[in-house]
């Protein structure tokens, strides 16, 4: 199958007008060979990133929309009424076409339909060459790695930790702009969206937060883990802070298991904490959620994020087990039997 | 009301402007670029001159009290000529950076930068 890339390259070499279906994953419009807009889905449209600000109404643009022609575009009409200059229009387009094509270059699978003389309604307001959007796409992800080269929070949702491993710190406007947006249940795309900031320029803002430890990771990687014992005072306060932690706290229980189990063995004394916190009568929570875990493998490194927000409740007086719990070597299994002793023993009393 | 283009062209159009490129400052992408001499290497210049803001921005927040900063432009001069550069923000997109280097004999500073300020104006509105 041609890759996105190829078949771009062969209609710009036939100077070709009209619109590149690739299924559900976007459009891509050409005029004349060169690219002159693009969207998909999971960025922030034109028309999306003009209306966030409050400049330009929904309905000014729709009304452009509509009286869109070949004979004016709409993206004329809308700098003809004033509401925009002809540069503010222009950098808009480039930013929304980057970023669509930006996740365009990277679909496979899907099938691709070229359509001649079908137009975008804002007509052409910039030219891409396909050879200039491959280079500046492949900069822009060896950008993206440099931030931060880790792909594990890009598609989950954006979580600040509540207490940063630093005295001070210098955050860019786009920056504060995402953490003011993080609500811990929206990616990255969701706050493109919300906050109509173009979809790569976020995930480079959370690249580089993770990259400061402003983000709850994912706990899937060893090293993470150490970091995450070395720093737990991070994970009370974002549980405080909360304002559901059990509910929230729920679906991770479910996926975070088989992390579990594939990490260190120190690991699993946190298992009887936690199991306590979220329900202090039951302890059988734990073969509960190993049972659980299996049938839902699908996000466990989001489970293992935030699973470490949930744990630390574990240490609060409540708690059976002393926060300066010192740290078992044994394995999950025997934390398991014994905890169902102890409730045992506890019945028993 | 300027488009990226008759903004460039009106830059270049400055006492002394030797190049100019209009920067795209949160990717470091070259939006669009004038002048000769720069010719092939403008992907590079731009993503140096996003850095430079960016470092400029980083030490003059950190030395801040406030640890706000909001540069409008900056001036740093070279053996190679003045470089001038002047950061804009826009309503729907990340900010925009304009960049114009100068003649170091044929130029007039302070008209530059007015211009570049009169110039901005026109192109993005706040």
């Amino acid at each position: 199958m041609p890759t996105v890339e190829s078949i771009l390259t062969g209609l710009a070499g036939d100077r070709a007008t009209g619109a590149l279906r690739l299924g559900k994953a976007g459009v891509l419009y050409l005029t004349g060979g060169r690219v002159t807009y693009a969207e998909t889905p999971s960025c922030p449209r034109v028309e999306d990133l003009l209306t966030a600000s409050g400049r330009v109404s929904a309905y000014a643009v729709r009304q452009a929309r509509q009286a869109a022609g070949e004979e004016r575009w709409g993206g004329d009409r809308l700098v003809d009424r004033g509401v925009l200059t002809r540069g503010e229009l222009e950098f808009c387009v480039l930013g929304a076409v980057m970023d669509a094509v930006f996740f365009l270059l990277q679909v496979t699978g899907s099938r691709s339909r070229f359509r001649p003389g079908e137009r975008h309604w804002l007509g052409p307001q910039w030219y891409f060459d396909a050879t200039g959007l491959v280079r500046e796409c492949n900069r822009r992800r060896v950008q993206l790695d440099q931030a931060w080269p880790s792909t594990d929070l890009d598609t989950l949702p954006v979580v600040p930790v509540a207490r940063i491993p630093a005295q001070r710190i210098v955050l860019t406007s786009l920056q504060w702009e995402v953490l003011v947006g993080a609500d811990c249940t929206a990616t990255p795309a969701d706050l493109a969206r919300k906050l109509g900031r173009p979809a790569y320029s976020v995930l480079l803002a959370v690249r580089q937060l993770a990259a400061a430890g402003l983000l709850c990771k994912p706990e899937a990687a060893a090293g993470d883990a150490a970091q995450a014992r070395a720093a737990p005072a991070l994970r009370s306060a974002s549980s405080e802070k909360s304002p559901a932690p059990p509910r929230r706290g729920d679906p991770p229980d479910k996926a975070p298991v088989p992390d579990r189990r594939g990490e260190s063995p120190e690991k699993s004394p946190v298992l009887p904490r936690r199991g306590d916190v979220s329900d202090p009568e039951k302890s059988p929570v734990l073969p509960r959620r190993g049972d659980v875990s299996e049938g839902s493998p699908v996000l466990p490194r989001r489970g293992g994020g935030r699973e470490t927000r949930d744990r630390e409740p574990g240490a609060s007086p409540a708690s059976p087990f002393p926060a300066g719990l010192p740290a078992a070597t044994a394995d999950p299994g025997d934390v398991n039997l014994l905890i169902r002793l102890r409730n045992a023993l506890e019945a028993l009393a | 009301m300027l488009g990226i283009e008759e903004c460039l062209t009106e830059v270049m159009a400055i006492p002394g402007a030797l190049d100019a490129i209009v920067i795209d400052q949160t990717s470091g992408m070259a939006v669009a670029a004038g002048g000769g001499s720069l010719n092939g290497d403008v992907e590079k210049s731009a993503a140096g001159i996003s850095e430079t803001l960016r470092a400029a921005l980083d030490g003059l927040a950190m030395m801040s009290p406030t640890g706000a900063v909001r540069v409008s432009d900056m001036i740093i001069s070279t053996d190679s000529g003045y470089h001038l550069l002047r950061s804009l923000e826009t309503v729907f997109d990340g900010p925009l950076a304009i960049y114009v280097r100068l003649d170091l004999e044929r130029s007039n500073l302070a008209l530059a930068r007015h211009r570049l300020q009169a110039l901005s104006d026109r192109l993005i509105t706040t």
